[in-house]
């Protein structure tokens, strides 16, 4: 039963929403966290995977860079789990302004980042897929993190501490809030609804922390007051293998493609920085592949002509300051400093508190000083403990969340069943525990995408969804029609991210699911268009 | 080996036609060329797409009758489209020769209708597809004159094929149907099976009577029996009667997931009818290079064991496929080619590539990507360079590699591949059609 009153909600599940909801359960308050849709679905889960060492920001962003570097220590420290200490290189090539170098190292320093200089022979003796023209090269603490991982670490530890005491800490996934329910110039609570049935509800809270990142400001914007975002999207682009063990940044003014992470058993490449005006803008243009592929061909010759697993975008909440007007389009140029916002003060409405802005690898930093002014609001004078405590070891790191994992399992035939999803090794009985998790819910095979990791290989679900939606209407009786409109959404959905990919190899790949779609199932002789997709080109 | 430099023919034996490409076109150039007499060398990187591709052989599914007719018209009206470049009797006296040859070979390919219109196969999915010839045991699902019940029969504990999903598609369009699942007489074993391991069980006709007696009470009311199409691969003919026989209803297999086991059994059985009659056969070696002379092409060079090795022919059947099959090269610069020739495409070399797909996969009509990177080809197929002329005297293109239609959604690939791997032939060796032995002598 979802409580109905609380202290404070917190909206927005990414990794700054879950880090505060943790912070203010240690804290010993009352919290419910709330999701429009799942945990980190929006840019916390759209993410790289690069735990900055503070070394991209520290020319242009010293103050961004200082916090990096203080919150990628401890992270390493309190979710060891999520992280992997790959270590970073920052790399120079001939093309790259010949006197950045030097300011860098400076800046470096005067931010605390620890830097090791690297002749280009011990960079490429580190990593051999870098280019022989490396004109300098530097080691720094940079890793790989995954945002999965460490978004459901913070939501399981509120919950484990809720769980030994009165307090209520809970997650309400799936829900949008509607409106802001207002009192005497402050807000007291929210109104949510069930995105899947419509449902509504009143939820009472003595303050709601807005952490909805690009939607915060559609948030903020339900009690009438304004908060400015720069909505900037970034598209990454995940090769299908590890072409580097060492996470690489590019040695320049930041620009697009300038980082190369080994997350898993693959690679990402990113990023791209364009203005959106939406929210949930995740659309990819061919040009942005280009450019991220060009660069990264740069710094790891060759890897161009490297076989693209998938390409997607997130957008990044900038923050700007009604004040201060930049003049620069790109989201490069904007400071990635975070802002915590007191409406009590800014815009005199109490009960509400914002945080936007800021930098994944900060989320511990930016929820501590946004639980800070929701404490002062609510009378609270506990101190933050989030930095010294190890988070517990997550519960659904035993549910082979990842690839190797689930491949130690099956090499020791402990995932027994029928192998569905080949590419993800997702087995029969997975799925049918999964569908089983939903209760009387329906299910979307994106639902069992996102729970399993089914389809998202290198075969993107040519294989495996037709199988799943087989074994969708076996076991949960969905109609044959229902079913088999959830099989043609997937294959739309699933066809969004490579796209943009289609050349060479991944070209042949979603020639081999077309073939299968249209010919050897006829897919599309059963589902009609839409009126909408007739027209879309 | 030194006489191989001294002498472009080496000591190679003389190859009058050399074919790159073990698809269906490529295997089918290789017999009308041994059928007219040739010494043939067929060398190809891999098999071709009829190992993922349903195994029915579309010549237009799009028509409401007489099929031919319609290609006939459609060609008449589309003078770039292949089936014009080949003209109405390679399309004919192809598929007559094609259906004799595998009949000679042991597996009969079936028309069913007399009207010459298409047949309405039955999917995984419980679709329909219309489809104008197709193997025995395919085109034995043909629904047109049904009057009773359709049973579908599922493997229990096979990933592969969900026969109430599609019985359910099937009622939905008013077909009566329902399925069943039996028991594998085999145990499971650690690992999934795939449909080659299935067929190979089938092959066995102990194995195929304990399947029977688990169908047999089932059957009342029913017409047609349909399985997933992995009813033997080496006896799969003894083992579609056999069970039609015991089950005394009429057997089809419905085509699952790659690999094919249609495309499988003919392969197989093409590669063996071509080396009995001395062709030499290599797959597996890559054609990286063609030897140019002139405006003739005298061999090509193939990557074999480590090293280069050049084969020298006369007449050169391109017969490499298309976008899948690595005939036809993408890049990620928007770049379109032909990779062994290095021939100009149709297009689209469009900077960044785009336009080569819309935002939904399942789009009506398909992708402009398949239907332009191809050859553009003169009426002889010989594949045409930028300035539109011939660019080798003695290469001719075939199948898939072809511009001007969508492999996927048009519905006449194997019809295509067909056709042109005839014509491409006859005007190689330059044969008159009257004196061709191939549509009707297929003696093994």
């Amino acid at each position: 039963m979802t409580p109905t009153a609380v202290d404070v909600l917190v909206v927005g599940g990414g990794a700054t929403g879950a880090a505060a909801a943790y912070d203010l359960a240690r804290r010993g308050v009352r919290v419910l966290l709330v999701e429009q849709s799942d945990l980190s679905t929006g840019t916390s889960g759209r993410y790289h995977g690069l735990l900055h060492s503070g070394g991209r920001y520290a020319v242009g962003d010293p103050g961004t860079a200082a916090e990096c570097i203080t919150e990628n220590r401890i992270l390493r420290h309190i979710a060891p789990f999520a992280i992997e200490d790959t270590g970073g290189l920052f790399v120079a090539t001939p093309d790259d302004p010949a006197d950045h170098p030097a300011r860098w190292v400076d800046a470096c320093r005067a931010a605390g980042i620890d830097i090791d200089a690297l002749t280009p022979a011990q960079a490429r003796a580190q990593e051999p897929a870098l280019t022989p023209h490396i004109t300098a090269a530097y080691r720094v603490p940079d890793a790989a993190c995954d945002s999965f991982d460490l978004v459901h670490g913070f939501v399981e530890a509120m919950r484990a501490l809720c769980a030994h005491s009165t307090l209520c800490g809970d997650l309400l996934a799936y829900h949008r809030v509607i409106r802001l329910v207002t009192n005497d110039n402050s807000v007291v609570g929210a109104e949510v609804e069930n995105v899947r049935t419509g449902d509504r509800q009143v939820i009472h809270a003595a303050c709601v922390l807005n952490a909805a990142g690009p939607w915060a400001g559609m948030v903020a914007g339900l009690s009438g007051i304004t908060v400015k975002v720069k909505l900037d999207r970034g598209t990454m682009v995940a090769m299908n293998t590890r072409w580097v063990n060492t996470i690489i940044n590019r040695l320049r003014p930041a620009d697009d493609g300038d980082i190369i992470v080994p997350v898993g058993t693959v690679a990402v490449l990113g990023t791209t920085s364009v203005t959106t005006n939406r929210p949930g803008d995740h659309h990819v243009e061919n040009w942005e592949v280009s450019k991220i592929l060009g660069e990264a061909d740069a710094v790891i010759p060759g890897i161009r002509q490297g076989r693209a697993l998938r390409a997607w975008a997130g957008v990044r909440p900038l923050y700007e300051p009604p004040d201060i007007d930049h003049g620069d389009t790109s989201g490069h140029g904007v400071q990635r400093r975070f802002a915590v916002i007191d409406h009590r003060v800014r815009d005199q409405l109490g009960g509400l508190v914002t945080v936007v802005g800021g930098k994944l690898t900060t989320c511990r930093l930016m929820a501590e000083e946004a639980v800070n002014v929701v404490c002062d609001q609510l009378g609270v004078d506990t101190p933050c403990t989030t930095a010294a405590e190890p988070l517990p070891l997550p519960a659904f790191r035993q549910q082979y969340h990842r690839l190797d994992h689930r491949l130690r399992k099956l090499e020791h035939g402990q995932l027994p069943g029928q192998l569905i999803c080949e590419c993800e090794l997702v087995t029969r009985p997975q799925i049918e525990a999964a569908i089983a998790g939903y209760g009387d819910h329906p299910v979307a095979l994106d639902d069992l995408r996102r729970d399993l990791r089914l389809g998202m290989g290198p075969c993107q679900s040519g294989f495996c969804s037709v199988r799943a939606a087989g074994i969708l209407h076996e076991v949960k009786e969905h109609s044959n029609l229902k079913v088999t409109r959830a099989l043609k959404d997937f294959v739309d959905e699933r066809f969004r991210g490579v796209k943009p990919l289609l050349w060479g190899h991944q070209l042949r790949q979603l020639y081999l699911d077309e073939l299968i779609y249209r010919r050897t199932l006829g897919l599309d002789r059963l589902i009609a268009p839409t009126p909408e997709e007739r027209l879309d080109s | 080996m030194t006489a191989n430099i001294a002498s472009p023919h080496g000591n190679q034996p003389g190859t009058d036609v050399l074919v790159i490409g073990a698809g269906l076109s490529g295997l089918m150039a290789a017999v009308h060329a041994v059928q007219a007499g040739a010494r043939v060398r067929l060398i190809a990187e891999g098999w071709g797409q009829q190992l993922i591709a349903p195994g029915w052989i579309s010549v237009c599914d799009r028509a409401d009758d007489d099929v031919i007719a319609e290609v006939r018209g459609y060609a008449a009206l589309h003078p770039d489209h292949p089936y014009a470049k080949a003209g109405d009797d390679a399309m004919v006296h192809g598929l007559e020769a094609f259906q004799a040859i595998t009949a000679a070979i042991g597996l009969s390919y079936d028309r069913r209708r007399r009207d010459g219109h298409n047949m309405r196969l039955i999917t995984m999915l419980g679709a329909i597809q219309r489809v104008m010839m197709a193997p025995r045991g395919i085109a034995n699902s043909d629904w047109t004159d049904v009057t009773e019940s359709i049973l579908l029969v599922g493997l229990r504990g096979w990933r592969d094929f969900y026969p109430e999903l599609a019985a359910g598609n099937l009622r939905s369009q008013g077909i009566e149907a329902r399925a069943i699942r039996i028991d594998l007489p085999e145990p499971p074993g650690p690992w999934d099976r795939w449909p080659t391991d299935l067929a190979r069980l089938f092959d066995s006709s102990a194995f195929r009577a304990a399947i029977i007696k688990q169908v047999q009470p089932h059957i009342r009311g029913v017409e047609k029996v349909g399985f997933p199409a992995v009813l033997g691969l080496d006896h799969h003919t003894e083992a579609l009667t056999n069970l039609s026989e015991q089950i005394e209803r009429l057997v089809f297999e419905i085509p699952t997931l790659p690999p094919s086991l249609p495309g499988l059994r003919l392969s197989n059985r093409l590669r063996r009818w071509l080396l009995r009659r001395g062709v030499r056969v290599q797959i597996g070696h890559p054609v990286t290079r063609g030897l140019v002379e002139g405006d003739r092409c005298v061999g090509v060079e193939v990557q074999a064991l480590g090293h280069v090795t050049p084969f020298y022919a006369d007449h050169v059947i391109l017969a490499t496929g298309g976008l899948y099959s690595g005939g036809i090269q993408t890049s990620e610069t928007g770049r379109v080619w032909e990779p062994i020739f290095d021939l100009p495409t149709a297009g689209p070399d469009v900077p960044g590539r785009e336009g080569w797909y819309y935002d939904r996969l399942l789009k009506e009509r398909g992708h402009p990507i398949h239907r332009q990177a191809g050859l553009r080809v003169d009426h002889d197929l010989r594949p045409l360079n930028a300035a539109g002329e011939p660019a080798l005297a003695n290469v001719y293109a075939t199948g898939h590699m072809l511009a001007g239609f969508n492999p996927l959604t048009d519905g006449c690939a194997e019809g295509i591949a067909l056709a042109t791997a005839y014509k491409a032939v006859h005007t190689a060796l330059e044969l008159d059609d009257k004196n061709h032995r191939g549509a009707t002598d297929t003696g093994l």
